[in-house]
């Protein structure tokens, strides 16, 4: 009984470590985004006036030559954002917030003291 | 004139009555016993006349009774099946429909071989692990059922080889025909080895007998068992329909992801008319898989490894073909997708280069393509593949990032791309349709779910579908604001109410491989499309409410 459910571990182990089977194929998927050849990846609160956090607020990472991610804040007021390519400029990455019933008054970046370091912002809105 | 009125009257009425009587009469009806349970709700009952391609399905209901639609089936010998997982159909086998109509006491037994009977759905239940770890398993479904893996006594290094193998196949294998890639598939050898080792894990290479449990999910019961659904077997097993709808004028449509054919079926006669897509790349495997409409009625099919696009003419019944610029065409070009939807915009198509995981746009004026990077500025190494899509009235191209967890939105003037995470990490979303509320309905594959994404608000919305393991293909939202899906999985059509999360799950007779999924919201209720990609037929479903 004891061999039956040590071997049904093994298995959902031996099932757990099968990757992608192709190469650069769609086959599937492994580990989180996020390598020595990608940019910082970004991260920050978005709030009100008052300072409280505002949740499902729209955050738009912009980048200058064109395209964007669009996600959204948690309940926390919590966004995070992956990063850009290594050869996109942290620099020329706009960070933007909205929500409706609301208009963005200020958008912060704290620099980062290494420049592999996640960047934090801070976006604010204030009620119409 | 009152009398003659009166008589004339009462005659018509009596021909109404015997008329009536004789399409009630005409009918197959039932019951459905087994030792073990008694009357039985939920078992499918399927009736195939003989030398028609066409069968009927009911479900029997609370009572065990079944009873086909007044008039639908035509008189004659009937051969008769049944789907009830753990139960095999003791007889009778066939049933000889007259005048008088026919009623059949069907009777069960235990079933003698009850791996058979399970769904890929089931096996995912049954095999040990969460859902995380039977992921890798969920493409094998693209080219055969998961059964032909855990009956197999390969040990993981007998594995390896086979799934070497495997992977220098063409998406658009199946069982009847392996086509093979003429661009070789680069392997990464310790992801097969660990794929074969999971593999040997849940196969029979230990020994006769699986060394877990196998479980089985419950018959349909209440309103999964009010539907009507309809197989239309096609005349090849090649025939692999892929992407299936219906025109103004009620013909059916289907894109065959194996054979370079355009295919339509008469749905009144199950009557298949091929037509033959002229062969661009002799020696590349053949076969389309998106089949749409542009705003002409004009059907569009994306060609898969013969590369580019053919259009066909539905009035003079002719294709056009666009093929790839030869300067970006080459041995691994594949066009999966196209969306020639709002084309009259701005006279551009949209498709995808499914190699390099990018978006290609045809110029109709020109015939060229030009490749977009929807994904340039992102980090390099996600294994991004552009799938499902939809355009807006601006012929915005909205797309599903199916090897990865977002929907990609390219601006037609500008080119230039915004990509939305999806709230569900490893989504993988797969197939879409635009409502007229600018409301984008997805299947979430991996994730299990559909999804809603709100291009207006840009914001998203998830629904699980009921079953684990169901891994949902496609979606479509019909004219009641009700999402319709299936999938590779399960053998069963989702029927979900967004708004309240109300689900309903109509299992299908045979085992089915479904891709895109289709609505006709012309009929009460609405009739819901599918092809059966392993098994060469049609499937239409008719909800009763």
């Amino acid at each position: 009984m004891r061999s039956a459910s040590a071997r049904l571990v093994l298995i959902a182990a031996a099932i757990a470590a099968a990757g992608p089977l192709r190469a650069g194929g769609n086959m599937d998927f492994g580990g989180d985004s996020g390598s020595m050849n990608d940019g910082p990846s970004y991260f920050g609160f978005v709030r009100d006036a008052s300072g409280s956090v505002v949740g499902d607020a729209k955050v738009t990472a912009s980048v200058k030559s064109g395209g964007a991610v669009v996600t959204r804040t948690n309940s926390m007021g919590v966004y995070k954002i992956p990063g850009f390519a290594k050869d996109i400029d942290p620099n020329t990455v706009t960070i933007s917030c909205a929500k409706d019933g609301y208009k963005q008054t200020d958008a912060l970046r704290r620099p980062p003291s290494d420049p592999k370091d996640p960047i934090e912002t801070e976006c604010t809105l204030q009620k119409d | 004139m009152t009398r003659t009125l009166g008589a004339v009257l009462s005659v018509a009425l009596a021909f109404a009555g015997i008329a009536a009587q004789a399409a009630r009469a005409q009918t197959l009806t039932g019951s459905v016993t087994s030792a073990e349970e008694g009357a039985m709700e939920g078992v499918l009952v399927s009736a195939q006349r003989d030398g028609s391609p066409i069968t009927v399905t009911v479900v029997s209901d609370a009572q065990g009774r079944f009873r086909f639609p007044d008039g639908r089936l035509p008189g004659g010998q009937y051969s008769l099946r049944i789907r009830a997982v753990g139960y095999d159909l003791a007889g009778p086998r066939t049933a000889t429909l007259g005048a008088a109509g026919a009623d059949v006491a069907l009777r069960l037994v235990k079933a003698a071989d009850l791996a058979a009977q399970l769904t890929n759905t089931e096996w995912f239940i049954s095999m040990p692990g969460a859902a995380e770890d039977k992921r890798p398993l969920i493409e094998c479904m693209s080219c055969h059922t998961l059964e032909r893996i855990v009956r197999s006594t390969y040990s993981a290094d007998a594995f390896v080889p086979v799934l070497t193998r495997m992977a220098q196949y063409a998406n658009n294998t199946i069982m009847a025909r392996v086509q093979r890639r003429v661009a070789p598939g680069r392997v990464d050898e310790d992801a097969v080895r660990k794929l074969a080792a999971s593999l040997a894990a849940v196969n029979l290479s230990h020994g006769p007998a699986w060394t877990y449990e196998l479980q089985t999910l419950p018959r349909p019961r209440g309103r999964a068992t009010r539907a009507v659904i309809t197989e239309y077997d096609l005349p090849r097993q090649t025939i692999a329909p892929h992407d299936v709808r219906t025109d103004r004028d009620g013909r059916v449509w289907y894109s065959n992801f194996v054979e370079n054919v355009l295919g339509e079926l008469d749905p009144e006669t199950g009557a298949n008319r091929d037509y033959p897509v002229p062969l661009a790349k002799p020696g590349f495997p053949t076969g389309a898989l998106d089949l749409e409409t542009d705003t002409d009625g004009n059907l569009w099919l994306a060609m898969m490894f013969q590369s580019g696009l053919v259009r066909f003419d539905t009035a003079s019944k002719s294709f056009q073909r666009y093929p790839v610029d030869a300067a970006l065409d080459d041995d691994a070009m594949q066009q999966s997708l196209v969306m020639p939807r709002a084309s009259n915009v701005d006279g551009k198509v949209w498709t995808n280069d499914v190699a390099r995981q990018s978006i290609m746009r045809l110029d109709l004026s020109t015939g060229h393509y030009e490749r977009i990077d929807p994904f340039r500025f992102l980090p390099k190494g996600r294994p991004h593949a552009p799938y499902g899509m939809a355009a807006d009235a601006q012929n915005n191209l909205y797309f599903m990032d199916f090897g990865d967890q977002n929907i990609g939105r390219v601006d037609a003037k500008t080119g230039a791309s915004t990509i939305f995470p999806t709230p569900t990490e490893k989504s993988r979303p797969r197939r879409c349709m635009l409502d007229a509320q600018g409301r984008l309905w997805f299947a979430e594959f991996a994730a299990n779910k559909l999804g809603l994404f709100d291009t207006r608000t840009e914001s998203f919305k998830e629904w699980d579908a009921p079953t684990p393991y169901t891994y949902p293909y496609d979606v479509f939202a019909d004219r009641n604001g009700e999402l319709w899906s299936a999938g590779m999985a399960s053998d069963r059509v989702l029927r979900l109410d967004p708004r309240t999360g109300a689900a309903v799950e109509y299992l299908l007779p045979r085992p089915t491989n479904v891709r895109r999924v289709f609505v006709d919201n012309s009929t009460d209720p609405v009739t819901f499309w599918a092809g059966n990609n392993h098994g060469a037929e049609i499937i239409k479903l008719e909800p009763l409410d």
